[in-house]
């Protein structure tokens, strides 16, 4: 089946062309002058304006709704609640646990309750203050720990005697044996916070329905083809009478991979109402619907031989899921089976449990499941390294796994570039020179990690292709690709456009790209797991090979020479032993449209078959590994606390860079995340269970003057699978940022930090904590100066 | 409900809204210019900022009666004012923003590039330390602020025909032609 | 998006016009300046007037004025960033330039005003919440409810005193002039607190703050300010604390004073500062002593809160490491001291 086909990481044309350049994206210049159109820009003729009523318990019964004062307010058109949508949904199929509204039960402050569809907000909004709910309230939990050991209540009703939401225990190897066999075991227990996505833009949703009887969506969505079969559950519509686009979307990260509830409201409120619906959530609402970063409580023991070879990995896992299962199934399997990698070691347990609380639901954060553990994880190595008394660096090359090798949990790695990036930032940083000899309160650290470029794993069990791409060519010389990829701004429909202009020999400008329209475009699964530039990719080269092939053959007719003499290159088609032979892309097409009648092709992508032999040896199990490693510099203050991090370096092997310039922007994106999220930000409750501040005031994300100086590498390892090698690098090189700077403090103070975020009040407590046990005597500078001579 | 006129980007244009209604609600739901954003709700993130008399205000904090008399600029503007003024193409910091990478979900930069244009129009040669300073008002969840820094700056020194910066990725690719990545598949490496 | 309630906006070209508009309107009116406070708190359902009255056109309460004396008057809507710009308050008075460059972020300050800062809500995390989120914490003493949060059992509000520049103020013996329908009178920016979150001014809610009058400073003037936030740019402080130095020619400490904010309602002078760092020399190690005791003293008297984001512990910890540097700092003519 051509829809698995691998098509190899050569170049169509001897020489690439488009791919591996930095051309402009396909939409900056739209974005750049305002006219892109995002989902609040969307304004229909009478159009109505909906609003949401929500909870403010955190957990309580609903015991009565009363509509009736807010229906007979003059403007509003429509009230609905639980009652008008009851059908459970959720983005994984098996933990469908979600209601559009809340039937009878709310679950956090800030649950959906009612929505309200009036002429304005204003008039939407006082609608809402005449909605009478009768609550009886609940205890709540805020704490994970208390949610595991009490099971009364419990948060859903499913769930019979406990508020267990996912339980995972996979052992590889003998653990305990190696841990017995050790010449060093190192153990620490880590905390890792919550955080959330912050994406600019807050979720909206706008809908109408034909007279004709199709429902047509416009949402910030970056899985619109989960949001179609979700609202065809819920709605209990049949899935072809309803169209999802995705418009132009600001920022995702995670925080729109789930369905929710304004996009099942405004649907059924276009419904009721025949009018279209717009909802455009407040930044509050925004934190409310989450899906952040799942807190977790992590505990880790490393064994290693006295050379520094690890030989066994043991972790226990809690984590707090919040309310609702979103991807919590995969989180629960992400948090234990993608820790695997760079490294190679024989033993490896891991014991995870998710646990729901009264709080907003989590869900997936750039390096969905295993930012948490490559933290712990990596400054553990750190730890072993530093107990050996081997170099940072050293130790994890000592450990690599090598190319085409397969993890200990049975997981299949094709191409790594780790070594190459450990190297760049060793020289870039210049490591040798400085790592343990800067002066007091300055310091290096390293750190590595590996994440999937998308996985097997389709979210629902089917056979048909995981992505699709669809091409149209006609005699005007345009070719029109036809994605169903999220465009979330890493620039998927830019990656189609290159690959398609490559394959043809085009100039990528005259390769327009129609996406994520479900009436339009064939299915793809979304944007998450970092599998679009792979899979998408590789479905575009699919399809354009075909068209390709159409056009040689007209061209090679038409001269009447052999195909292997034509080629397609920079708008032209060039017969490549006479060079009095050149047609122009537009008369190739033109050639080929009279030979074939019109013109069209389509290509897809499914993964090979891929993990282990075990239930949930599927999650996780990718075609292909991406792989980061990061230097962090950081100065303490030690006065007030207070970390700066003026510079990271970061490389990341990303297989091939279609679009160098776009890598490198995820790159520095995720650097700039993964250091905000370890010094600044914090989603949590108060002892009310109310978000302690659902703002961009309150809820610190780092501005240009926090951010810090990124050096940025790219690696290139051409991975035989990847479209011309490519793989993800949009995720991956968060996760060792984190670590790196929970390893660069250690080298500059001497303090490990195990909990998140690294606020100075803990770095006080941390270095207060070091003097005690150092003795008033020594002082710390005198302690580290010490150390650091110690060391060489 | 009153009747008002505003100056947007060099148009004097007539429309009315209640009081209470903020300039960018104006500016959005009234005029259609969809250009600005709405982010936060209420000044924290800078998505709404445009120039009103040049100088950068947050338009979700400002109530359109207010801005009456005082000349708008939106990032719609920017373009047609640059063409008009005898230029080519889009307005010198646009065009930097989208070929330095700049524009990734493009949600925070109609705000942010109308705070580094104002900040060019104020200081000719500003340093990285008064660029950041003078975007520091403007969230980016999606860059790390790396290629936006670099945008500003290049276009910055090509008004001047300086040279544009060069990250490090670029200095360090060009030791990679493109012919030499080999796919580093298991026979080629048991070679 | 969140909206603001429905309102009236009347915008005066004189002062009189503006004084007799609230005058007709009582407590249905509020003023507005620059609008960075009132109107998020208005879209937080914190404030609902019927009547908002701008000032945003009085050309008469615009721009900054060098006193013939030394000293200064600067319009009250004259925005920050004219006043953290501008070479003449630099010059006569660097802390007010240092505080306001350090207020919120660009933007802010282009519409910030002088006046505004000077009359900012005081702030507090229980209080600075939508509408939806207080009325599910059952709101709290400052507004629509009876209980504080802050301190169990509390009757009188903590709010904060957030404002960067109203420290600075103190330092400087400034005065303002505020405009009512009785004419207009000054007051001393160091009288005019009151120690009550809810209302912390002792001036009324309809009075009209025309303008501030910083008197002229010594010749030895030395100032500075030192600001305590997570971010580089945005926040509110965490604690702030304005430094005044008044030096002989040889930089021999002739009078100090310290005033820090962000802790509770109003803002907090340190008491007996100036007897600590009397007769002592910038730049010598008896100075550096003297101001570690000044910010000893700053520590024994200053007592953070949980009234605002951040922990109370920490931002204790930091109020002698900042008065200490703020210190330093105006000796050496530097400042702010701010962590970026």
């Amino acid at each position: 089946m051509a829809a698995r086909d691998i098509h190899g990481p050569e170049a169509p044309w001897k020489e690439f062309q488009v791919v591996g350049k930095s051309h402009r994206k396909i939409d900056g210049m739209a974005k750049a002058t305002g006219e892109a159109v995002y989902a609040d820009d969307i304004q229909l003729p009478g159009m109505l304006h909906a609003k949401t009523l929500r909870s403010p318990h955190a957990h309580a019964k609903i015991v009565s709704i009363d509509t009736s004062r807010a229906l007979a307010l003059k403007g509003v058109h429509a009230v609905i609640t639980g009652a008008d949508l009851p059908i459970k949904y959720g983005v994984i199929p098996w933990t469908p646990d979600e209601t559009a509204l809340a039937t009878d039960r709310v679950r956090f402050i800030g649950d959906e309750v009612a929505a309200v569809a009036a002429i304005d907000e204003d008039t939407a909004n006082a609608a809402l203050e005449l909605i009478d709910v009768e609550y009886e309230v609940l205890h709540a939990y805020f704490d994970p720990r208390e949610a595991l050991e009490r099971s009364e209540p419990t948060i859903h009703e499913s769930r019979k005697n406990n508020n267990v939401s996912k339980h995972v225990e996979l052992e590889f190897g003998d653990v305990d044996g190696a841990a017995e066999t050790a010449d060093l075991v190192v153990k620490g227990e880590y905390q890792f916070h919550g955080s959330t996505h912050g994406a600019i833009e807050p979720h909206c949703a706008v809908a109408k329905v034909s007279p004709e009887g199709v429902l047509t969506l416009w949402s910030a969505t970056q899985i619109s083809h989960y949001v179609h079969r979700a609202l065809a559950r819920v709605l209990e519509w049949e899935p072809q009478k309803i169209r999802v686009i995705q418009p132009c979307i600001g920022g995702a990260f995670g925080g729109k991979s789930d369905p929710f509830s304004l996009e099942f409201c405004v649907a059924k409120l276009a419904e009721i109402t025949g009018r279209p619906v717009k909802m455009l959530w407040t930044r509050e609402e925004v934190f409310y619907a989450h899906r952040g970063r799942h807190p977790m409580q992590l505990a880790y023991r490393t064994s290693a031989t006295k050379d520094g070879k690890i030989t066994g990995v043991d972790a226990k896992i809690l984590i707090d899921g919040g309310s609702y299962s979103s991807f919590g199934l995969v989180t629960t399997y992400y948090s234990g089976q993608l820790l695997t990698g760079p490294y190679d070691f024989p033993s490896y347990r891991f014991n995870s449990t998710r646990v729901f609380t009264n709080k907003p639901p989590c869900g997936p954060k750039r390096g969905h499941g295993s930012v948490q553990p490559r933290f712990a994880f990596e400054c553990q190595l750190d730890e072993v390294a530093e107990q050996l008394g081997i170099d940072p660096i050293e130790i994890r090359r000592k450990n690599f796994h090598g190319e085409h090798t397969q993890t200990v949990n049975g997981q299949r790695i094709t191409s790594s570039g780790y070594m190459e990036c450990l190297d760049k930032v060793e020289r870039g940083s210049a490591w040798r020179e400085r790592h343990r000899q800067l002066p007091t309160g300055q310091g290096l650290g390293v750190a590595g990690s590996m994440y999937i470029s998308g996985t097997n794993y389709p979210i629902y069990p089917n056979e048909m292709p995981q992505a699709g791409i669809q091409l149209k060519a006609d005699r005007s010389g345009l070719v029109t690709v036809f994605s169903g990829a999220n465009d979330i701004g890493q620039g998927s429909n830019s990656v189609v456009r290159y690959i398609v202009a490559e394959e043809l020999g085009m100039d990528p400008t005259d390769v327009r790209v129609l996406a994520a329209d479900s009436d339009l475009c064939p299915v793809d699964l979304g944007a998450y797991s970092s599998r679009v530039t792979f899979m998408v990719g590789n479905a575009a080269v699919d399809a354009a090979r075909k068209l390709r092939a159409k056009l040689v053959a007209a061209v090679a007719e038409h001269w009447e020479v052999e195909e292997k003499r034509v080629r397609l290159i920079m708008g032209r088609a060039i017969d490549l032993e006479d060079t009095e032979k050149v047609l122009s892309t537009r008369e190739a097409i033109q050639l080929a449209e009279a030979k074939f009648d019109t013109l069209g092709s389509t290509g897809a992508y499914n993964t090979p078959t891929l993990g282990g032999d075990y239930r949930g040896g599927t999650i996780g199990a990718s075609p292909a590994y991406s792989f980061t490693a990061h230097i962090v510099e950081a100065h303490v203050d030690e006065e007030t606390g207070r970390i700066t991090v003026p510079k990271v370096w970061c490389a990341h092997d990303c297989g091939r860079a279609l679009n160098p310039r776009l890598v490198a922007g995820q790159i520095e994106g995720s650097v700039y995340m993964g250091i905000a999220e370890a010094l600044m930000e914090d989603h949590k409750v108060n002892r009310f269970g109310l978000h302690s501040g659902p703002s961009l005031l309150d809820y610190r994300m780092p501005t240009a003057i926090d951010t810090p100086d990124i050096e940025t590498y790219i690696v290139e390892s051409v991975d035989p699978e990847g479209p011309y090698g490519a793989k993800e690098a949009g995720e991956g090189p968060l996760h060792s940022a984190i670590p790196a700077l929970a390893n660069a403090i250690h080298d500059a103070v001497g303090i490990r930090l195990r909990e998140l975020p690294f606020t100075p009040a803990k770095v006080l407590a941390a270095l207060a904590e070091k003097r005690m046990s150092e003795g008033a005597a020594a002082g710390g500078a005198a302690a580290k100066a010490m150390a650091k001579k110690e060391t060489h | 409900m009153r009747g008002i006129e505003l100056d947007v980007n060099g148009d004097r244009l007539e429309t009315a809204a209640p009081d209470h209604w903020t300039l960018l609600e104006v500016l959005r739901y009234k005029l259609g210019l969809t250009g600005s954003k709405q982010g936060c709700d209420k000044g924290d993130c800078g998505a709404c900022t445009v120039l009103v008399d040049g100088q950068p205000v947050l338009s979700c904090l400002t109530l359109a009666a207010q801005a009456v008399g005082k000349e708008i600029t939106t990032v719609e503007g920017l373009r047609p004012m640059h063409l008009q003024s005898g230029g080519v193409g889009a307005d010198p910091i646009q065009d930097a923003f989208d070929r330095c990478g700049a524009l990734q979900c493009g949600f925070c930069q109609p705000g942010m590039m109308l705070s580094a244009r104002a900040l060019v129009a104020a200081n000719a040669s500003p340093s990285r330390e008064e660029i950041q300073k003078a975007l520091s008002g403007n969230l980016c969840r999606c860059t790390g602020y790396t290629q936006i820094l670099e945008a500003v700056e290049t276009a910055i020194a090509e008004r001047v025909g300086a040279e544009a910066p060069r990250p490090a990725w670029v200095e360090d690719r060009e030791h990679v032609r493109e012919g030499e990545l080999e796919a580093r598949t298991p026979a080629k490496e048991a070679k | 998006m969140l909206r603001l309630p429905k309102f009236r906006l009347e915008e005066p070209t004189d002062v009189a016009g503006a004084v007799a508009l609230m005058s007709e309107h009582g407590e249905d009116a509020m003023i507005v300046a620059g609008g960075t406070d009132l109107y998020p708190n208005m879209k937080h359902g914190l404030f609902e007037p019927k009547v908002v009255v701008s000032l945003g056109r009085i050309a008469e309460m615009r721009g900054i004025e060098a006193l013939a004396d030394g000293g200064l008057r600067i319009g009250a809507t004259t925005t920050l960033a004219e006043m953290a710009q501008s070479a003449l308050v630099q010059e006569r008075a660097p802390a007010l330039a240092q505080a306001a460059s350090l207020v919120a972020g660009p933007q802010l300050r282009t519409m910030g005003t002088a006046g505004g800062n000077v009359m900012l809500d005081t702030r507090c995390q229980w209080y600075n919440q939508t509408h939806f989120w207080r009325k599910s914490l059952g709101y709290c003493l400052k507004k629509d409810g009876t209980v504080c949060h802050v301190v169990a059992g509390g009757r009188k509000c903590v709010a904060a005193a957030s404002n960067d520049t109203a420290p600075t103020l103190m330092t400087l013996n400034a005065s303002a002039t505020f405009a009512n329908d009785e004419g207009s009178r000054d007051v001393k920016i160091d009288e005019m607190w009151k120690a009550d979150g809810i209302w912390n001014k002792e001036p009324g809610r309809g009075e009209i703050l025309t303008s501030l009058h910083i008197p002229a400073q010594s010749k030895g003037h030395r100032g500075a300010y030192g600001k305590l936030r997570d971010r580089g740019s945005i926040d509110y402080p965490l604690f702030g604390c304005a430094v005044r130095l008044d030096l002989d020619s040889e930089g021999v400490v002739e009078d100090a004073d310290v005033v820090c904010v962000a802790l509770v309602a109003r803002p907090l002078r340190i008491k007996k500062v100036a007897e600590t760092l009397r007769g002592k020399k910038v730049g010598t190690e008896s100075f550096a002593e003297a101001a570690k005791e000044a910010a000893d003293l700053a520590d024994t008297q200053a007592k953070p809160m949980d009234n605002i984001p951040g922990e109370s512990l920490y931002r204790r910890q930091m109020v002698p490491v900042y008065v200490r540097r703020t210190l330093q700092a105006a000796a050496e003519g530097k400042g702010p001291v701010h962590h970026v």
